[in-house]
């Protein structure tokens, strides 16, 4: 198992080379002048000021020289300013993380909460009526645009009906009814499409689990069904399903990128978005890269975690 | 008499060795399409997916004839209609008819998508195949890069690229263009695995031996016998994608980073009628349907053609 960690680290670097390789080229790629696109154009038009600011960004080095000297500086922490409020990079991006964190880990809660139930009962009822509607609606679920889902869902709950709000955010360490409440919409909008992946993921890997002989050999000591399935089947069949769902969450996190925009969530999201509209690329360049250092460094740990709720996996 | 059964025998050799005529192709092909019709009776799911998709087909090939208005012509004597006889889906604050914006963002949308999954195949094919075929440390450094790409997340190349495309202020064809190729290329890491692992198994059969034996290149092995038969799994894959890639083109445009304003755009339609939302809601429902109605279309037609093709699976 240790091994097996050290290993899977070890081949986390090149990917994460690849990463940095990507976002330092992606600036070099812009249109214009480098000090100009980094610094921003008002300040630079003394020549003298240009020639201080090249040395001090290593450009007139070499390229690689430039990559070492820029991941030298990201490494610590270092990203420059923002170009439209002058802040650290550093303190606007992790000032944004923890409304990322929360909406993304309510949303699959949610989602496990509603899928799991849902996707065990189609499987253990299968072909009944029952199960073709959870399977249609998961198939909807889907093919369903979250943001599409979200626009709906404010048109009908705050628009209508006035019930929620139809954007914004609240600390839950200020107030937490407050910000359960405005987190209603935005969790549902980043839940639903999970839940209709996990449905499907819990169904047919519990259909899996409840084909194998310890289900008969159960049921042939005479426990109940209901203990056979929910204590001994269910549990198994959880384990595909939450590393799967654990391995979404790449995709959860590029669509929180959509969905922060649409409900003003101050999250990491919403930062790389208003960026790019905003044509501030020292931030674009470093959200980009801390969002990808955290998928990662989230797909490793969701696949040590299935090593350890799994100790089969390493026999093979 | 023997020797003339023997001639018989000879002269039938020859005709079976004889390239067929195009008569006796277009009667092979007939016959395929027959068994593959037979086949599609099989899967609910599938038959159903195939005629949304069939007919989504035809409206977008008739888009030119049926759909009545210029999708950008402006026209104040008709702004914030509602849905009527002239206008079916309404009119939208510039006047356009958004009945005629729907085909044509959708006839650009799925040619898009289209285009890019070809391409992700065009290259996943040939590096899986070969991949596979020759094996040994070809293979292994050829896994080994796909495993690194197949570790980043796409989204973020997407933002990046849709990024870099806006400060060039690239538009309509050469947007549309890079689009293809950021969408084709995180495909084909996908792509090129399931090939491979269907190549590994394909190449232990016998008449891959034989082949061998009788000189053929490896070349014209590896391309034209062994990936005939690799093909139906990556098919499945193939179309379910192209649901994905529709999601993602139609969320990176409703975020504002997709072709610039005239151009019909479901994505770009859906974040400009949210503006108008409380005085003209349906304007954003049509085209939020129109993606359902694609996106669900292929995964029920790749959901079931998996269940065809992997019957195990059509049991679960």
């Amino acid at each position: 198992m240790l091994i097996y960690a050290i290993n899977r680290i070890l081949q986390m670097i090149p990917v994460l080379f690849v990463l940095t390789v990507v976002v330092f080229t992606f600036v070099q790629l812009l249109p214009g002048d480098v000090i100009d696109t980094l610094i921003g154009d008002e300040q630079a038009e003394d020549p003298e000021l240009r020639k201080a600011l090249e040395e001090e960004y290593g450009l007139d080095k070499p390229i690689y020289m430039q990559y070492g000297i820029w991941l030298g500086k990201a490494l610590q922490g270092d990203f420059g300013k923002s170009l439209i409020t002058r802040r650290p990079i550093s303190v606007e991006l992790f000032e944004s993380i923890p409304a990322t964190v929360y909406l993304g880990l309510v949303g699959i809660g949610l989602s496990i909460i509603i899928a799991v139930p849902l996707g065990s009962i189609a499987a253990v009822k299968r072909n009944s009526a029952t199960d073709y509607a959870a399977q249609v609606t998961s198939l909807i679920g889907i093919s369903i645009p979250e943001f599409w889902f979200a626009i709906m869902a404010v048109l009908v709950f705050s628009l209508h009906l006035g019930w929620l709000p139809s954007s914004g955010y609240v600390s839950p360490f200020e107030d937490l009814g407050q910000s359960l409440y405005y987190l209603i919409l935005p969790a549902l909008a980043v839940g639903f499409r999970q839940a209709a992946y996990t449905t499907r993921l819990t169904r047919s890997s519990m259909l899996d689990e409840m084909n194998k002989e310890y289900v008969d050999t159960a049921r042939s000591l005479g426990f109940s069904e209901p203990k056979v399935i929910y204590k001994y089947t269910l549990r198994n069949a959880l384990i595909p399903t939450i590393t799967i769902s654990g391995l979404q969450l790449a995709n959860l996190l590029g669509g929180t990128v959509v969905l922060e925009t649409i409900f003003a969530w101050p999250g990491i999201g919403q930062a790389i978005y208003l960026a790019i509209i905003d044509h501030d690329y020292p931030l674009i360049q470093a959200g980009i890269l801390v969002l990808g250092i955290i998928v990662v460094c989230v797909n490793l740990l969701v696949d040590l975690l299935y090593r350890v709720l799994n100790p089969r996996v390493a026999l093979n | 008499m023997a020797s003339t059964d023997l001639q018989n025998g000879r002269r039938s050799i020859e005709e079976a060795i004889k390239p067929p005529t195009l008569a006796e192709r277009m009667a092979r092909y007939r016959l395929i399409m027959q068994d593959a019709l037979g086949e599609l009776y099989k899967s609910k799911t599938a038959l159903i997916g195939a005629l949304m998709l069939v007919s989504l087909l035809i409206v977008l090939l008739l888009t030119p004839i049926i759909a009545k208005y210029d999708p950008v012509k402006q026209d104040y004597t008709a702004f914030r209609q509602d849905a009527s006889a002239e206008h079916y889906f309404g009119t939208d604050r510039y006047g356009r008819d958004i009945y005629s914006r729907v085909l044509w963002g959708g006839r650009r949308l799925v040619s898009i998508a289209i285009f890019a999954v070809i391409f992700g195949l065009a290259i996943g094919i040939p590096y899986g195949v070969l991949s596979g075929y020759y094996g040994g440390w070809v293979d292994s450094i050829g896994m080994r890069a796909v495993d690194g790409l197949l570790a980043f997340p796409g989204i973020l190349l997407y933002l990046l690229i849709v990024t870099l495309a806006r400060e060039w202020h690239l538009e309509g064809f050469w947007n549309d263009l890079i689009l293809i190729f950021a969408l084709g290329f995180a495909f084909f890491p996908e792509a090129a695995r399931l090939v491979r692992s269907s190549v590994l198994i394909e190449k232990q059969k016998e008449y891959v031996e034989a082949s061998h034996t009788i000189g053929e290149s490896n070349l014209y092995i590896a391309m034209r016998q062994i990936l005939p038969n690799c093909l139906s799994p990556l098919i499945v894959n193939a179309t379910v994608r192209l649901g994905f890639v529709i999601l993602i083109i139609a969320a990176l445009s409703f975020l504002g980073l997709g072709t610039p304003p005239p151009t019909p755009d479901w994505g770009a339609d859906l974040s400009a009628a949210r503006e108008h939302m409380e005085s003209n809601p349906m304007i954003a429902v049509y085209p939020g349907l129109a993606i359902c109605y694609t996106v669900l279309a292929f995964n029920l037609f790749g959901d079931g053609l998996r269940d065809i093709i992997d019957p195990r699976m059509a049991e679960r």
